[in-house]
């Protein structure tokens, strides 16, 4: 891209730790490039991964979420519930394509106020490399993340990391943080590549080809995720075109 | 054993008066007087909070992390500040001193003097322009001299008030000219844009009515200057650990870069060298331990290692390592094992210079084996005690407040924030050496101790708002006023502030712009009501400085308009805008018409709400009738609170019954009996012995709690609960205990000897073993009072029977604070201190000798390196103290247990006495192990802390909480799950199954459940999901020129 882009960034920050970093970064005086715009929630757990998507969606290139130290959080943990999410949102957009560097989290204090403004100095930069976003032309795996990001099953497994690997299950068994990890990943990669075949078949019935097409899945894999999407009652088969089947969405 | 057995427990009580005063003066603006004064103005009383700076905040402002969480400082002592600051009922008077009291407990008369800050406090906005014109520079004592500030400044950025003041001593005006005139320079008063700078002002003096008086001001850090030998002054690298703390500090001298003040170049090699100042008997030293430093000591080298890295060599040479609190031993582990601190056990004679180039330093040492070390080091920290200033010792004079010979403010161990004077109190350093959070629980319970005192004048001087009734706007279509801020030249030296206003008018929904040189001045207040009115305005949104410090003056506005204080918006284009964009003009105005445009839209979006008052009920329930429960329950009925107590025995006194003498020397039997009739015969206090607890539900202001008591059942109704439970003394399965009948443990062997006197006459030796199931892989912790215990036991032998051997075999020394006295007692009367290591443990052994029994114990000398064989009589064993099962308890009332089984607070440092659980407070040894003065003082506190819950009548909840929307909700629990407040629970609802409640009274409105929602079914009122996504939306939009 040319040298002139300037990119906007939204930019989360809760109300005790980083966004009390940011105001002394202010009272200090410390410069920092003027492209962030602010939105103040109580806690970085507020944010939801929707949010974020949301965002970008709509025409930020980047979002930087901040929040306060583990251990800091005036809320004991919401902090942890950022970074999971946070984690979680940018191996979305990895599978979209788009690349986890949209989305950076960091952690800043209330006496932080120069490590706020290097952050947003180098993470700035950094989407200045990344070039403009054009949501325009990541409509459809934007769409596909969004649509994951509400997916009740992410959204329970995120939900329930802690529980599982920190405490216990209901069968008193205790989860392997890293296989829970592992499991979260492939959950992603399913739940995204079916939102992706949800959000592909919107504008109406499409066939298994036009579908891997417009998403750029291998066609056994769009086969697979239709299955998973008929035995859930999402999507329904048409018809044949010829010898690929055509698929349309179910009524909610 | 001490010369005067001091008890000011009754002293205390009488009030001459009996129309107290319902105002407390609080003498000290550091973390225990700001608390102090929190907890009054919370529970109904007005408090003059008289602070000798510029700002409040103390000496836990200048700290860079606190132990043992890591905690930032001023992260978690900032909010309590800006409370402090704006709470209606406390009067901050800073740059004040008190010059004389008159009067007695319950009406006293109080003189204050003020000095001139030549700076109006209500005109000052905190630009920071007089600091930035002002030619003179000075050290700046907050960083501890390690930069300059100007004689017009403000202490910190962070400082409450944040007002500017000018330095008499050091301004240029007030330096007489060679004709002896003063007047000159005054470029602070010309730049100044609020014309805030008044060098007429002169001091005043206040004559203040109140009730009781609680003294707070802290201790002065010991001047190393006396160690010639370590020349601190004359060596660059040589420092002290506060002004380390300072170099660590992300807003000190070197912006949290780890460099040493001679070549501000990072050091590879560090030294901490302990007990500088204290546990020493050269003149101008202290015997006292200082209680704090190993902590911080251990702290500084782990937060340095964080800041340098792997690479970084850290050294703390010390005596004995005094890690003695909660989770403190732990945090000594990890830094030795994780961080590789090394630890040396030596006291340093001298400092040398290695190198002028360097500025290298080496120290010199003999470690304890007689071995001989050398290293260099690029930076050495001296570990400063701390010390009773002499301003203090004049401030006790002048209120006839007793001192010890140390100069600390003398306590009885039963009345531990009483001084000498009744309706005087103390908390904090200025009565011995403590850290953070036994000052914060002293400072409650000296406000607990001022709450009983002036019980009868509660709510009779505090002050209370009246609004005008609200439009109701819930209807209208939004109408949005938009007031942009010049902030004298702050915003509009960089923001165009006329083009944000007109881009204003602009934007959907915006019925009225304008904009103001001072939007915080009274007059921009008075002008924003009249547009309101004028233009049937119905939000608000201001674009100025930042919501932190002003929303909740424009929330005031609001209210004093008639519209609810919810529906405002805030831009911040100063903090986050033109202050940090200053070479930047046009892009900081884009940036600001889009932070305005943002908040526009969700103020469109902005619902009035309610804060919610629920009813409760203002019963106590106290669970525990040993010393710390009795004390709480005393306290809550003197403050005019009935409160059930539940003992599980069947008589009220607890472990402290088997406890014959505190350090101090005080009788503790006596008092018990006498404490638990007091408790007994008391009007508002119900006691329930024999009494069991089997089921508890409810939250905050409404608790139920089901007793079995004589065979039947209770149901009692209470607001609050404050956990008292106790703790147990291990019995332990080594050194023969149980097997051999000389083998005993804690108070047993007084217990012998007092029942059959001839069997100590008959006695030759007798040895005390430490450590006994604490600071061991299973049980890392101190038990913290054993040390004590077992010294003042070998102390009353040894005066009992001088010629008897009395052999104390330890692995450190905790005598901490002022308990070092008795470890030096000890030694002069001849006790034998040994040292052990846990790897080789001492042997005991049954043995005869000379056909008499005995008991004979090797231990390895490490001073001698070799093996002693000692025989003894008796052998006494101080054990870990170790929680009792507080597990049913514990899920009872829905609060956390720490890996050791203890009680796990709020907030190690700042809330000690209170569970993340609202309504639910802990003290005594069910929170850790802790001598009977700390226990009494928990244990006020925390009636302190539930009285002011109690007092309101009613919980009043910031209406900032979750909703959930039953359609949506299908009962999956996962906010439940994720509350880190249990304020959110599963409830049964006819026909439909589990549906998630939101507990209001609980919810600290984080969000957290929100967005962990898997259905999309809960919102965060005033952060709702549509709020954010027009936030979202209007600061995507490109903006129309």
């Amino acid at each position: 891209m040319d040298n002139l882009f300037e990119p906007k960034i939204l930019t989360f920050l809760c109300n005790w730790c980083s966004y009390a970093g940011a105001d002394l970064a202010g009272v200090s005086r410390f410069q920092y490039p003027p492209n962030i715009r602010v939105i103040r929630t109580m806690c970085s757990g507020r944010v939801d991964p929707t949010q974020v998507i949301e965002g970008l969606r709509s025409g930020f290139d980047s979002v930087f979420v901040f929040g306060c130290h583990f251990g800091d959080c005036h809320y004991l943990e919401g902090n942890y519930h950022t970074a999971r999410r946070m984690q979680l949102v940018r191996q979305l957009l990895e599978l979209a394509g788009i690349g986890p560097d949209r989305l950076q989290l960091r952690w800043v204090s209330a006496a932080e106020g120069q490590l706020f403004a290097d952050y947003v100095t180098e993470l700035t930069e950094l989407t200045r490399e990344l070039g403009p976003l054009r949501a325009s032309r990541w409509q459809l795996p934007l769409a596909a993340v969004q649509r994951a990001c509400n997916s009740p099953r992410l959204r329970w497994l995120l939900g329930m990391d802690r529980q599982l690997t920190e405490k216990q299950n209901v069968y008193e068994q205790r989860l392997d943080a890293d296989a829970f990890q592992d499991l979260l990943r492939q959950c992603a990669k399913l739940e995204y590549q079916q939102a992706l075949l949800v959000e592909a078949l919107q504008d109406g019935p499409k066939t298994v080809r036009q579908m891997a097409a417009l998403t750029g899945l291998p066609v056994y894999c769009v086969s697979l995720r239709l299955n998973d999407l008929e035995r859930t009652g999402q999507a329904d088969l048409l018809e044949y075109e010829g010898t690929s089947p055509k698929f349309r969405l179910m009524a909610a | 054993m001490s010369a005067e057995i001091i008890d000011f427990s009754k002293k205390s009580g009488g009030i001459g008066n009996s129309h107290p005063q319902g105002a407390v003066l609080v003498v000290g603006g550091g973390i225990a007087g700001v608390q102090a004064a929190l907890d009054l103005a919370n529970t109904g009383f007005f408090v003059y909070l008289v602070e000798n700076s510029p700002a409040i905040g103390g000496v836990m402002a200048q700290l860079d992390k606190t132990f043992p969480t890591n905690d930032c400082s001023m992260c978690i002592l900032s909010p309590k500040l800006v409370e402090c600051g704006r709470h209606l009922n406390i009067q901050l008077l800073t740059m004040a001193e008190v010059e004389a009291l008159a009067g007695k407990a319950g009406n006293f008369t109080v003189t204050v003097r003020q000095r001139p800050r030549y700076v109006a406090l209500e005109k000052c906005i905190a630009c920071g322009v007089c600091a930035e014109k002002c030619p003179y520079q000075v050290d700046d004592e907050f960083n501890q001299g390690l930069n300059k500030r100007k004689a017009a400044y403000v202490k910190y950025p962070q400082a409450v008030p944040l007002k500017y003041a000018i330095d008499p001593e050091r301004c240029i005006y007030f330096k007489p000219d060679k004709h002896g005139k003063i007047g000159r320079c005054r470029a602070c008063e010309k730049f100044c844009p609020a014309g805030a700078v008044d060098f007429e002002q002169v001091g005043q003096e206040h004559k203040l009515d109140v009730g009781a008086v609680i003294l707070a001001p802290g201790f002065k850090a010991y001047d190393p200057t006396h160690y010639e030998s370590y020349g601190y002054g004359k060596f660059k690298n040589v420092i002290t650990s506060l002004e380390f703390e300072r170099i660590l500090s992300a807003s000190g001298p070197y912006e949290g870069h780890l460099v040493r003040p001679s070549d501000h170049q990072p050091p590879r090699k560090i030294a901490w060298l302990q007990c500088v100042g204290s546990r020493d008997t050269r003149p101008g030293t202290h015997g006292y331990c200082s209680g704090v430093c190993c902590m911080y000591a251990i702290k500084e080298a782990v937060i340095a290692q964080e800041h340098a890295g792997p690479d970084l060599e850290t050294a703390i040479f010390f005596m004995d390592m005094r890690t003695y609190g909660k989770d403190f031993e732990r945090y000594y582990n990890r830094a030795r094992e994780e961080a590789g601190v090394r630890f040396i056990r030596s006291r340093i004679h001298s400092i040398s210079l290695a190198d002028p180039a360097s500025q290298d330093l080496r120290l010199e040492w003999v470690a304890e084996n007689g071995d001989k070390g050398n290293e260099l080091f690029n930076l050495v920290v001296l570990s400063i005690g701390l010390e009773v200033g002499d301003n203090l010792r004049r401030l006790a004079q002048k209120l006839g407040v007793a001192l010890d010979a140390d100069g600390f403010v003398q306590t009885g161990s039963f009345a531990p924030v009483a001084t000498s004077q009744p309706g005087i109190y103390v908390c904090g350093a200025m009565s011995g050496p403590k850290d953070i959070p036994y000052s914060v629980m002293e400072a409650s319970a000296a406000a607990a101790a001022s709450a009983s005192l002036l019980s009868p004048a509660r709510q009779t001087l505090v002050k209370e708002k009246i609004y005008p009734p609200e439009t109701p706007v819930a209807d209208q279509e939004p109408r949005i006023g938009v007031f942009v801020c010049h902030c004298g030249v702050n915003i509009a030296g960089v923001v165009d502030v006329p083009a944000v206003r007109d881009y204003a008018q602009t934007l959907p929904h915006v019925a009225y712009v304008a904009d103001n040189l001072f939007s915080c001045s009274e007059d921009t207040q008075k002008s924003i009501v009249q547009a309101v009115q004028e233009h049937q305005l119905n939000r608000v949104v201001v674009a100025a400085c930042t919501p932190r410090t002003h929303e909740p003056l424009f929330q005031e506005t609001m209210r004093a308009a008639g519209l609810n204080p919810y529906l405002f918006e805030f831009a911040n284009i100063r903090d986050q805008d033109s202050w940090v964009h200053q070479q930047e003009p046009e892009r900081a105005t884009e940036k600001a018409k889009d932070l305005v445009r943002m908040a526009v839209a969700k103020a469109a979006l902005l619902e009035p709400l309610q804060p919610v008052h629920l009813e409760i009920s203002q019963h106590a329930l106290v669970i525990g009738g040993g010393l710390a429960g009795m004390n709480a329950a005393l306290n809550l009925a003197d403050q005019g609170l009935f409160t059930y107590l539940v003992e599980q025995k069947e008589e009220l006194g607890g472990h402290a019954r088997k406890v014959s003498h505190t350090w101090k020397g005080e009788a503790v039997g006596a008092y018990i009996d006498d404490l638990s009739q007091r408790v007994l015969n008391h009007d508002c206090i119900e006691v329930l012995t024999g009494a069991e607890i089997s089921q508890v539900s409810g939250f905050v202001g409404n608790f139920e709690t089901t007793v079995q008591c004589d065979g039947r059942e209770r149901q009692l109704q209470h607001g609050v609960a404050i956990l008292a439970t106790g703790a147990h003394s291990l019995q332990p399965e080594e050194y023969l205990y149980g097997q051999n009948d000389r083998v005993s443990r804690w108070h047993d062997l007084e217990k012998r000897f007092a029942e059959q006197p001839q069997l100590l006459e008959e006695a030759e030796s007798i040895a005390f073993i430490q450590c006994v199931g604490s600071r061991e892989p299973r049980r890392p912790y101190c038990s913290k009072i054993c040390c004590s215990a077992s010294v003042a036991q070998a102390i009353a032998l040894k005066q009992r029977q001088p010629e008897l051997n009395v052999y104390i075999l330890y692995r450190d020394l905790r005598t901490y604070g002022r308990r070092e006295e008795l470890y030096r007692r000890a030694r002069e009367l001849g006790v034998l201190f040994i040292r052990y290591h846990r790897e080789n443990k001492p042997i005991v052994e049954s043995t005869m000798i000379n056909g008499r029994e005995k008991l004979l114990i090797t231990v390895k000398d490490h001073i001698l390196d070799r093996d002693l064989k000692i025989p003894v009589d008796y052998l006494n064993l101080a054990t870990a103290i170790i929680p009792r099962g507080l597990d049913t308890l514990a899920k009872f009332f829905k609060v956390p247990l720490n890996h050791d089984g203890f009680f796990l607070e709020a907030h190690m440092k700042l809330r000690p006495v209170d569970f993340a659980t609202d309504g639910v407070f802990v003290c005594g040894l069910a929170h850790y192990p802790k001598p009977i003065e700390e226990s009494i003082a928990q244990a006020q506190a925390a009636a302190a802390r539930a009285a002011s819950v109690l007092t309101k009548g009613y919980v009043e909840v910031e209406p900032i909480v979750s909703v959930v929307d039953e359609d949506l909700c299908i009962g999956c629990g996962l906010c439940e799950a994720s509350c880190a407040f249990r304020a959110i629970r599963l409830i049964q609802v006819p026909g439909k199954g589990y549906r998630a409640e939101n507990i209001t009274a609980s919810c600290k409105g984080c969000g957290v459940c929100a967005a962990a929602c898997p259905q999309r079914a809960i919102d965060m009122i005033h952060f709702r999901d549509r709020q954010i996504l027009a936030a979202i939306h209007a600061g995507a939009q490109a903006q129309a020129v």
